[in-house]
């Protein structure tokens, strides 16, 4: 068995400074250049890299649902609708789904997509039929011709 | 535009379509996002930046793109040799007279992500002047990509009954002197 922490437990191994430049370099020393063996550069970079890792666990989320929504595009186009079209009529059918169930669907179960994206299309065309009425223009007005979709 | 290295063609060689469109008449630009779209992979829903997961695309018939608008002359591409005074422009027509791949490949290279990866996707694009494919290219094409743009029929190839029947905002009176 090793016990990594008896070390620690050794009275006098040392003046605390070289332990406490150690607790730097530990993080430093995957760096490039003298930054990961020199303590004074390596605890800016580290101090650097920390800031870095705190901003990135927000962008993390950000890019992830940039990520997913970029794959559900991709997969919606496979069945000829745009990803606002498929993700507002999958809301409108109060589909509870997220982006990321969704774009792993897409990748894993393709047909099961494929029913999503048809029941999008038939609240599409529902709603296309809503908003027309019979199709004719209201008397005295000009206006272009809505073609469905 | 073929490649001259084969790196960016072994990997996954099943995996990957080959995709080819027709840019006769057609505005450059369009067909480039829809080159760098397939050439990037983001049709897939397997898509990730990093996974390479890109297609071939081969477009041919570059000689023959029509810009819309005064882009031939007005459309300026500029670039600067390094040297003192060595900053050249010139118009979309005189590049398009030179080569008739340049507009199409600096198009599709400007849609792509400026990344590392760029080089490698324009590996994978193919372009051509003209219809005739090599035989290596021709054997592997998958799929035809629909043209974005219908292309307009010239007065020359409607019939006369066309013409007749085509519907007239104004009928010219008799003495009328067409210019």
């Amino acid at each position: 068995m090793v016990f990594l922490s008896l070390s620690c437990w050794i009275r006098s191994r040392g003046p605390d400074r070289y332990w406490k430049v150690q607790e730097v370099l530990k993080h430093a020393r995957h760096f490039r250049g003298r930054r990961n063996r020199c303590y004074s550069l390596a605890v800016r970079a580290v101090r650097r890299a920390f800031v870095y890792a705190t901003k990135s666990r927000r962008i993390k989320k950000r890019n992830m649902r940039t990520l997913w929504i970029t794959r559900i595009a991709a997969a919606s186009r496979e069945h000829g609708m745009k990803y606002p079209a498929l993700m507002h009529n999958l809301t409108k059918s109060s589909v509870q789904l997220n982006r990321h169930v969704i774009s792993d669907l897409a990748i894993t179960e393709p047909r099961t997509f494929l029913s999503l994206a048809n029941l999008a299309r038939a609240r599409q065309q529902e709603g296309f039929r809503a908003a027309l009425g019979d199709g004719k223009e209201p008397p005295g007005v000009f206006s272009r011709v809505v073609f469905l979709q | 535009m073929s490649s001259f290295s084969r790196s960016a063609q072994q990997w996954a060689t099943f995996a990957r379509s080959w995709f080819v469109i027709d840019a006769r008449m057609q505005p450059p630009g369009k067909i480039a996002s829809m080159c760098s779209i397939r050439l990037q992979g983001k049709h897939k829903p397997i898509y990730h930046a990093i996974s390479d997961c890109g297609d071939h695309v081969v477009v041919i018939n570059t000689k023959e793109i029509a810009f819309s608008g005064n882009k031939w002359e007005q459309k300026v591409y500029s670039s600067h040799t390094g040297y003192p005074g060595g900053f050249k422009q010139v118009t979309a027509a005189q590049l398009h007279h030179k080569d008739p791949k340049a507009i199409m490949k600096l198009a599709v290279y400007g849609m792509l992500p400026k990344n590392l990866q760029r080089r490698t996707m324009m590996q994978r694009l193919h372009i051509f002047a003209d219809d005739e494919l090599p035989e290596d290219i021709q054997a592997n094409l998958t799929e035809e990509l629909p043209q974005p743009r219908k292309i307009p029929r010239k007065l020359s190839e409607y019939t006369q009954e066309e013409i007749d029947a085509f519907p007239r905002l104004w009928t010219p009176p008799q003495d009328y002197k067409m210019k």
